[in-house]
């Protein structure tokens, strides 16, 4: 496998992204951007802002609008209204050659005539620079991106990730204002991907070129992005941390987009949460809603504890008693399919019976509420489930969203 | 590219070599036959008299006629075909489909419609031919360009009009990204990749063009040592009774037309791995 990516020591030239004199801390900047096609509305008043040196995630579905965010950055592609701002500069107006991004297409897109240092050279070559000059940075990026023995060798003769890095290495001779990547381990093996992913993201730490990812793939997401902006139906959900976006997701998009996500109707009352007849303490979380007020309450299923005998670990919050309906090891983890009881309320004096009879799950009555819990392996083989047992369900950590059934959102 | 058949029999399969047999058998006399008994006529009277043929001046002349007329007519469909391919496949415009059509419309008329349609436009009663006064253009070298560029018209543009529409928008777009003018683009990124296109697209132009008889001898007016090109050159001496006159021309367009198409056929790999790439 391709060893790990590094400058020569004595390499001057650190960083690949243009000398600027007025330091924004704003890379590119996108403001209000709105598009149609025709009569359909692709992207909907779209607002953020790429800090220097930071890789932003546009993370969406097929049809989100990230692909035309990205075009429109580039200049492929003109919004109707809103701006684009690259260090400072309103580009809005300027064509694509003038902008001075880099794009990675999802295709490469290298030129099949041309071999990889022509390739890389292309936008030296067409800046009019000396030969000197080029060479010279086509020599420093072939080393860059390891391709010291496929220099002269045409596009269609390397591999997937070889032909990225040529990609990537071409649009770094010019120095980009920021780098644009539209699906790029689209075209790639789950297991290649897995591997290319960690060495994009090691280059560029290294070139410190700001740059924005798009993907549908929630774990490259996580994995590649400073931050992650979760785009649905062409308006932004939510923009944070990967780990704000999964931890604390803003919405119920964004929970069930990135990854897997539990969800409850309750009613907030009085620092708790209150589903069925199940009341689970929520004194921080409850803070930003009302008394009586509907909320959706979120989970992982890696956030659920379950326990044979009513004794949860300190970090958990007791939810409800249930009853495991399924258990199905899946590779790295365990997954159960549980059913909450939110129908009994628990007789008086909880300690002297914890795991009090229910009644749900029978054949003829399937009352409990689904739910699904993961654990991680050493936890499933030391305590084994199997289906028809009753636990305690509680939970490490969850997200109460308002329940907007009624009124619009938006 | 490896041939497989289904086997429809147990055994020797009779059926093979009989339809093999029958498309020889029909090639033989159509197609065989007559280009071989071009050489053999030919040099039937010894090579010096086919030699003596060869250089005389009127049969130099009339090939070397076919050469340039041919050779202008190619440069102008390429150039022409290129662009319009250009124009057709990157711009929607009201009419486009109509303008297609049009430009694919000369493969259909019969050639010597063609140079009657040249000839009432701009003979010197014609249309256009009445302003020309002095300078008349039929009946000269140029109307021969003329009538061939008509003729040969969607040949090029045919051939290249298919890579235009297959070849993936991204590569120019990456183009335009990394900086390129759109001059620059097409230069560097779009031509190369049309190399393949151009070369068969004008192989098949002048090839058509140096064999092109109907419509050349309505507006050249078939004078030797004027306006007389190969194919015509072929047809008076024939006519005079001169067979070994007009043999030996035959045997020369021939021979090109067997170089033309080996070119186009051997080059083939080399050709679509072109479009391929592209």
């Amino acid at each position: 496998m391709t060893p790990k990516m590094q400058l020569a020591p004595d390499d001057p030239h650190v960083s690949w992204a243009p000398e600027r004199t007025q330091k924004t801390g704003v890379a590119a900047s996108v403001r209000s951007i709105s598009k149609r096609f025709k009569k359909t509305p692709v992207l909907d008043d779209v607002s953020f802002d790429v800090a220097e040196g930071e890789s932003l995630v546009l993370l969406g579905a097929s049809g989100s609008g990230k692909t035309t965010i990205l075009r429109i950055i580039a200049g492929l592609e003109q919004p109707d209204t809103g701006s684009v701002t690259l260090h400072g500069k309103d580009v809005t107006d300027l064509p694509a050659r003038e902008r001075g991004v880099g794009v990675i297409f999802q295709s490469y897109a290298l030129f099949p005539r041309m071999t990889v240092e022509k390739n890389i050279a292309f936008g030296l070559k067409i800046r009019h620079r000396r030969r000197k000059e080029r060479r010279e940075t086509v020599d420093r990026l072939i080393k860059l991106v390891q391709l010291e023995k496929h220099r002269k060798k045409y596009p269609w003769q390397l591999s997937g990730g070889q032909q990225q890095r040529v990609a990537i290495a071409r649009t770094l001779a010019y120095k980009p204002q920021v780098l644009l990547f539209d699906e790029p381990f689209g075209a790639l093996d789950a297991q290649t991907r897995v591997h290319l992913r960690r060495e994009i993201r090691a280059l560029l730490k290294q070139v410190k070129v700001p740059s924005i990812f798009i993907t549908h793939d929630q774990e490259e997401a996580l994995e590649l992005g400073d931050r992650i902006a979760v785009l649905n139906d062409g308006h932004l959900e939510q923009i944070g941390t990967p780990d704000e976006v999964y931890n604390h997701p803003a919405t119920e998009y964004v929970a069930t987009f990135l990854g897997a996500a539990n969800l409850l109707l309750g009613v907030v009352t009085r620092g708790n949460v209150e589903i069925g007849t199940a009341r689970l303490p929520a004194e921080k979380e409850t803070r930003r809603f009302r008394d009586g007020q509907s909320v959706k309450l979120v989970f992982r299923p890696e956030d659920v504890c379950l326990s044979p005998d009513a004794k949860l670990p300190e970090t958990c919050r007791r939810l409800a008693n249930g009853v495991i309906e399924e258990v199905s090891f899946v590779g790295s983890y365990e997954r159960l399919n549980v059913r909450l009881d939110l129908a009994h309320r628990p007789p008086t004096g909880e300690l002297a019976a914890p795991l009090y009879q229910v009644t749900i799950n029978t054949p003829e009555r399937m009352i409990g509420v689904p739910i699904m819990a993961t654990r991680p392996k050493p936890e499933a083989h030391t305590t084994r489930y199997k289906p028809g047992d009753r636990v305690a369900v509680g939970l490490t950590s969850f997200s109460l969203l308002p329940n907007y059934t009624l009124a619009k959102h938006r | 590219m490896k041939i497989t058949a289904i086997r429809h029999v147990r055994g020797f399969d009779i059926a093979r070599p009989i339809s093999i047999g029958v498309v020889l058998g029909i090639m033989l006399p159509l197609v065989f036959l007559p280009l071989l008994s071009i050489f053999i006529y030919g040099t039937s009277k010894g090579l010096g008299t086919f030699w003596s043929s060869l250089i005389a001046p009127e049969a130099i002349f009339a090939l070397k006629l076919s050469m340039v007329t041919s050779f202008w007519a190619t440069m102008f469909n390429v150039v022409f075909g290129l662009l319009a391919a250009y124009v057709l496949s990157r711009y929607d415009f009201w009419g486009r489909n109509a303008v297609i059509v049009t430009i694919s419309l000369p493969t259909a008329i019969p050639t010597a419609v063609a140079g009657f349609a040249l000839l009432l436009l701009w003979g010197p009663y014609g249309t256009l031919g009445r302003l020309l006064n002095q300078q008349q253009v039929m009946f000269t070298p140029y109307a021969i360009i003329l009538a061939n560029i008509f003729v040969t018209f969607p040949l090029a543009f045919g051939v290249i009009k298919p890579v235009f529409d297959t070849m993936s928008r991204s590569l120019e777009e990456a183009s335009a990204t990394i900086g390129a003018t759109r001059w620059q683009t097409f230069w560097h990124v779009t031509l190369p990749s049309l190399r393949g296109a151009i070369v068969s697209g004008a192989l098949l132009t002048f090839a058509r063009a140096v064999g092109e008889f109907g419509s050349t001898i309505l507006v050249s007016g078939n004078l030797a040592l004027r306006t007389q090109t190969a194919p015509l050159y072929i047809f008076a001496k024939f006519n005079e009774g001169q067979i070994e006159a007009a043999n030996a021309i035959a045997i020369v367009l021939a021979l090109l037309s067997f170089m033309i198409f080996s070119v186009l056929f051997f080059a083939r790999d080399w050709l679509e791995f072109e479009t391929q790439e592209a």
